[in-house]
């Protein structure tokens, strides 16, 4: 069996995809022979040829949350070939580099997402909390640290949904949707003690049950609307029903359409009734035995409310209800028990813990701040539980879990905010710790360089004046010295360590050390320091939501300071809203902040800047009209071209964006229909990534000709899935130029399911499929070729205008013994260094594949730089750089290119944060780090010595010779 | 004496009456074509061993379709399966365990077999409920290349340089021996008495008289013409 794709054999245009006419002629190209039958023979290029490539830009824009929807720009810049600077190619003997290969090992932080339940541990000698979140994962907290002491992450789909977390000798947890599971944890270990699988006949009624548990049985009710309540018990261990199911007789049941008119507040089910003149408060205890209903018109705890029902938080020790959200209703003694203590405000938290003066209720004032304040049950203060003065910073809190001393009155208090985060607060108002947990949940991460030093400043500018004579020049080269003498006098005078640590923001020799900028979905703003791992400021922005892009207006150069733009949909509106801030101190730029009157559809920076650095963003909006951010950059436009992706109609249009003198206009140039005759769906896009740079235009062959590359830097990858009367599903992969719209390469396979993973770099392009046929996973890659002679001469910049020739494609495909979840290419400096694909598994591992072991030329006859062919990739443990962490729900995986040649570093999201370097082609820039200086120097010392030594032998032996 | 039996015998039928009762459960459960998947993990006989080791084991089944946890036994069930072809990975991050393919057809068969991503036709069966064993231990690191004397000296090449050195230095200290010397002094005579020309000399005097006549030659062509 091999799985060489047929496809290698058809002709190189997409035969697949059929082109609707487009606007212009230019999606009309005409196609010419592939370029591989060129008989000359072409002389050996040298290979590292630095390529003026023209430059590319694209940008990733997800607006929708759930399908994999990208709008994706390019357009082309001639560039201006850039001065090198050697000094990634020096020899490292530096010591303070020796420490930073502790990090390769990487670095992993463990997240459990946002916080649905969590109950206090206080049984178990480890004191612990345990936590249910939202992102289907249960875990043990550290009481002390806040650190996972165990943690059980179940299926991301509904069917691992945690609905009922209960702790008490064991843990006891219900997941999923009808058919539930019901699972006994030991709190200590975390190892599963009992698992049985509860079924309910009629799966219509299944979304309204209710589940707790009542005297180490659990509890199961569904209410039937207009007639009964269905409670059933089942012994927690083995599943085993007590007793049949009993039915309550409850007529009054009615849900309105209001919202939570009906609410279960474990062991009683309340309902306000609607048809009574003066409205109800009707409430039942399921599980008592006689049954008995109790009654209260609504007017008389409250006067004119109209029945909105709140229950209280964090695990009541008293089951009770917050009326209007205002009034405190508890349940007790089988009836209604109103507090005197008014809820203070709408969004305020509330809860009744157990504390050493009995039942106390305490309350969250303000929707900012920490600002405790607790009653007894009959209304008094309690001064010990009480904060009048918020001391920190949290949005909005709402009470998890309250535990107390029995003996004192010491409380602690779990707090959830609305931008994801977990506080342990002690009740004078202490944090004792603190978890990011909106981290779980990235949507958008940026590398960012960090500003050099005042000195390396100074130095910079020094080279920036270009005005004066040579002396000038000598005369400003002396006065940097004398300032660099007497930095490092005043330095050794003070005694300050010259190394520089971790903490200072500052650029490093190779570019090692950055900012990563991570926007989550809760609209939590984050920089995170790659080195160590710890937040350098953070920055919560409420009404930021939907699709997410940072772009890189400005890196930090002295004297203009770093700028990032993050476009992003406003929460309220819909419509676009641009952020800009400085990465490095996390403060917003206002200038630059706009929200706009229209939704985006598309939006790029442009490569020139202008006098500020500063690179203007380009939008396109749902009217097709552009704006330019800030608006003087205008005339910069020209030679602009973005395209235009929708995801469920498989319609790409591209656009060409001119300057006229005016304004900037946008017309549609092409437009391309990629799903042929069916309906189609684009699962995937992938285009260059902008911080790459090609520098080498082929490869040599065996017999010492070139094989040429075509390297389109406006070229994209759209993998699309679509349903075949014949083959039922049929993956397509379409390359597309995306200035012309012309098919570039295309192949399908039939019977398969396309993964939402496709990467692309150079002319390499890969993507993933599932076949169904054989299932398995199978990832196809695609190379693009001129052929042996080259199209247009060396260091001339591409144009896809020009160009009219179609490249020759190259396909093949291999079994990946594995279900990835994520994947992206390395980047390195100059691209000089092998090229790996980055593979995040479903198993919680990431592993590098070499593209030498995916490559479409695999297996060629006659080619010894290749490889032969073999159908199942290798994925052995020495590939895997996460080790023996596991990461669970990798999602995504970003790259960016260091100072160093060899190095890419690389940073997996998902659940869990992994940072590690990637070195494709060994560090052969860097000294090995068990380097032996001392026998080097023993050695050159030996040597200089025994050569003074022979010298001295030597010269008295000449001498006794001539006296001879 | 009469009391015992009868109390067995209504313990008998108490015991009857709930073993009825509970395969009757099971079948509601499977009714509506959801089915289960059992087996065992066996930890490896491993001193290391971490003292949970179950609770960093996960079975995965289809990548994480489904997940499954183990007890304390190392047993474990993945519920409300539906019928399908299903790959059982155990996820461990320090040993490595073999995949094995579930196949449950519609009448609630099962059939589990070794995965084979090649040939995807071939089956060899394993016995089910499955049992799990670990292969190996993860090789995360490759091992460091060390210095090692004996490497270095059974090294071609030092053995190469090494062994003239030794003929070098042994050879003098041989010529003590009077006879040896005098054999030596014999072959060296020989080598002199044997009036051979110097091949380098014949060569010289060879090539450089050839190309004079040829120059001459030419000299005279010139001079013709």
């Amino acid at each position: 069996m091999n799985v060489k794709e047929r496809g290698a054999s058809r002709k190189a245009a997409g035969r697949e995809v059929r082109q609707a006419s487009g606007k212009t002629a230019a999606s009309e190209k005409p196609r010419a022979k592939g370029g591989g039958c060129c008989n000359r023979r072409c002389k050996r290029a040298a290979a590292a040829t630095p390529h003026r490539a023209s430059l590319h830009t694209c940008i990733h824009t997800h607006t929708n949350k759930h399908s994999d929807l990208r709008y994706c720009t390019a357009y082309t810049v001639h560039s201006t070939s850039s001065s090198i600077h050697y000094k990634n190619f020096v020899f490292v003997t530096d010591t303070q580099l020796k420490r930073l290969f502790i990090l390769v090992t990487g670095r992993r932080q463990t997240y459990v997402g946002r916080i649905k339940f969590a109950q206090f541990d206080t049984v178990s000698t480890a004191k612990k909390i345990i936590v249910a979140t939202e992102e289907n994962v249960l875990a043990a907290l550290h009481l002390k640290t806040g650190e996972i002491v165990w943690r059980h992450v179940f299926e991301s789909d509904s069917s691992g949904n945690i609905r009922l977390l209960h702790v008490g000798d064991k843990i006891t947890t219900v997941t999923g949707d009808n058919p539930y599971l019901v699972r006994g944890w030991d709190s200590a270990t975390g190892v599963l003690m009992s698992e049985w699988s509860l079924t309910m006949q009629d799966g219509s009624r299944a979304e309204f049950s209710e589940f707790w548990v009542q005297n180490g049985l659990l509890v199961h009710m569904v209410p039937i609307y207009h007639s009964h309540i269905e409670v059933t018990m089942y012994n927690l261990m083995t599943g085993s029903n007590r007793g049949a199911t009993s039915k309550l007789p409850a007529s009054w049941i009615d849900p309105g359409q209001v919202i939570s008119i009906c609410l279960f507040t474990a062991p009683y089910y309340t309902c306000v009734s609607r048809d009574t003149p003066s409205r109800m408060l009707l409430s039942i205890n399921v599980t008592s035995n006689p049954i008995q209903v109790i009654r209260r018109s609504l007017s008389s705890i409250m006067q004119g409310a109209p029945g909105h029902l709140r229950a209280l938080d964090g695990n009541s020790v008293i089951p009770g209800l917050i009326v209007e959200d205002k009034k405190i209703v508890l349940f007790k003694n089988n009836d209604f028990k109103v507090l005197n203590t008014d809820v203070p405000h709408y969004i305020a938290s509330a809860t009744v813990a157990d504390t050493a003066r009995g039942p106390v209720v305490m309350q969250i004032q303000s929707s900012r701040g920490y600002h405790l304040i607790a009653h007894t049950l009959s209304g008094e203060l309690v001064p010990e539980v009480h904060s009048p003065d918020s001391f920190y910073d949290i949005e909005e809190p709402e009470l998890l879990a309250v535990t107390c001393a029995r003996d004192q009155l010491a409380c602690r208090l779990l707090m959830n905010t609305v931008d994801e985060a977990v506080h342990l607060v002690q009740q004078g108002g202490v944090i004792l710790w603190s978890r990011e947990e909106s981290l779980a949940n990235i949507k958008s991460v940026e590398f960012v360089d960090l500003p050099v030093s005042e000195a390396d400043a100074a130095l910079e500018s020094e080279f920036d004046q270009k005005e004066g004579s040579v002396w000038w020049s000598f005369v400003r080269r002396l006065q940097s010295q004398v300032q660099q003498l007497q930095v490092l006098v005043e330095r050794l005078r003070s005694g300050e360590v010259l190394e520089q640590g971790p903490a200072s923001l500052h650029r490093d020799y190779f570019n090692l050390h950055r900012i990563m900028v991570l926007v989550t979905e809760a609209g939590k703003i984050f920089g995170m320091d790659n080195l160590s791992g710890s937040l350098v400021w953070n920055l919560y922005l409420p009404t930021l939501s939907g699709a997410r892009t940072i772009l890189t207006r400005r890196a930090a150069r002295h004297p203009h300071t770093a700028m990032i733009t993050i476009v992003g949909t406003h929460a309220d509106t819909g419509n676009g809203y641009i952020v800009t801030l400085d990465p490095i101190t996390g403060r917003i730029v206002p200038e630059h902040t706009v929200q706009l009157d229209l939704g985006i559809l598309q939006c790029m920076t442009l490569q020139e800047t202008g006098d500020d650095q500063l690179r203007a963003l380009v939008i396109l909006d749902e009217d097709e009209a552009v704006q330019v951010y800030p608006p003087s950059a205008a005339s910069l436009v020209h030679n602009v071209h973005m395209y235009v992706a929708d995801p469920d109609t498989a319609i790409v249009k591209g656009y060409a964006i001119r300057y006229n003198g005016r304004e900037v206009v946008s017309e549609r140039t092409w437009s391309s229909y990629l799903g042929g005759s069916r309906l189609a769906r684009i699962v995937s896009v992938s285009s260059r990534s902008r911080l790459e740079r090609v520098r080498s235009p082929g490869r040599a062959l065996a017999d010492r000709s070139v094989l040429y590359k075509y390297s389109n830097p406006n070229l994209v990858l759209f993998v699309l899935e679509k349903t075949d009367p014949t083959h039922k599903d049929v993956v397509v992969s379409v390359v597309l130029d995306a200035v012309t719209g012309a098919v570039v390469g295309a192949s399908s396979h039939r019977r398969a399911r396309a993964l939402p993973l496709a990467v692309h770099a150079d002319n390499c392009f890969a993507y993933m499929y599932r076949s169904d046929k054989h299932r398995r996973v199978e990832i196809a890659t695609m190379e693009l070729y001129e052929g042996k002679d080259r199209w247009s001469p060396a260091g001339e910049p591409f144009s896809s205008s020009a160009s009219w020739r179609a490249p020759v494609v190259e396909r093949q495909a291999y079994i990946l013994p594995a279900l990835p979840t994520a994947a992206a290419f390395t980047i390195t400096e100059r691209s000089l260094t092998d090229r790996h694909v980055l593979l995040g598994l479903s198993s919680g591992g990431v592993v590098e594949v070499p593209w030498s072991f995916l490559e479409a030329r695999r297996g060629a006859v006659g080619e010894e730089s290749v490889l032969p062919y073999l159908p199942e990739l290798p994925l052995p443990a020495e590939r895997v750089l996460s080790y023996n962490l596991t990461l669970p729900r990798l999602a995504a995986l970003h790259t960016s290119p260091a100072g160093l040649e060899s190095t890419s570093l690389m940073l997996a999201t998902g659940l869990d944060l992994f940072y590690t370097r990637v070195a494709p082609s060994r560090t052969f820039d860097l000294l090995k780090d068990d380097f032996d200086y001392y026998l080097i120097t023993i050695v050159l010392a030996a040597l200089v010595l025994a050569t003074y030594g022979t010298k001295y032998l030597a010269s008295r032996k000449t001498l006794k010779m001539a006296w001879k | 004496m009469f009391r015992l039996p009868i109390s067995i015998i209504t313990f008998g039928i108490v015991c009857c009456a709930f073993a009825t009762v509970r395969s009757q459960s099971i079948e509601e459960e499977l009714g509506n074509g959801r089915y289960v998947i059992e087996g065992r993990v066996f930890p490896p006989d491993d001193s290391e061993l971490k003292s949970p080791w179950q609770i960093d084991t996960r079975i995965h089944v289809n990548g994480g379709e489904y997940i499954g946890f183990i007890k304390d036994d190392g047993s474990f069930t993945i519920h409300n399966v539906p019928s399908g072809s299903y790959v059982v990975e155990i996820i461990n991050p320090d040993y490595m365990y073999e995949p094995v393919r579930v196949e449950i057809n519609s009448k609630g068969k099962y059939r589990a077999r070794k995965v084979n991503y090649i040939q995807t036709s071939q089956v060899i069966q394993v016995p089910y409920p499955l049992r799990m064993k670990a292969l190996a231990k993860f090789r995360y690191f490759q091992v460091r290349e060390q210095w090692r004397l004996t490497d270095f000296l059974f090294n071609p090449m030092i053995i190469m340089m090494v062994l003239p050195l030794l003929l070098i230095m042994i050879l003098p200290k041989m010529m003590n021996d009077p006879e040896t010397k005098e054999d030596l002094k014999n072959i060296s005579n020989m080598a002199k008495m044997s009036e051979l020309p110097e091949m380098s000399e014949m060569f010289t005097s060879l090539f450089s008289g050839g190309a004079t006549k040829a120059n001459a030659k030419s000299k005279q062509v010139k001079k013709r013409q």
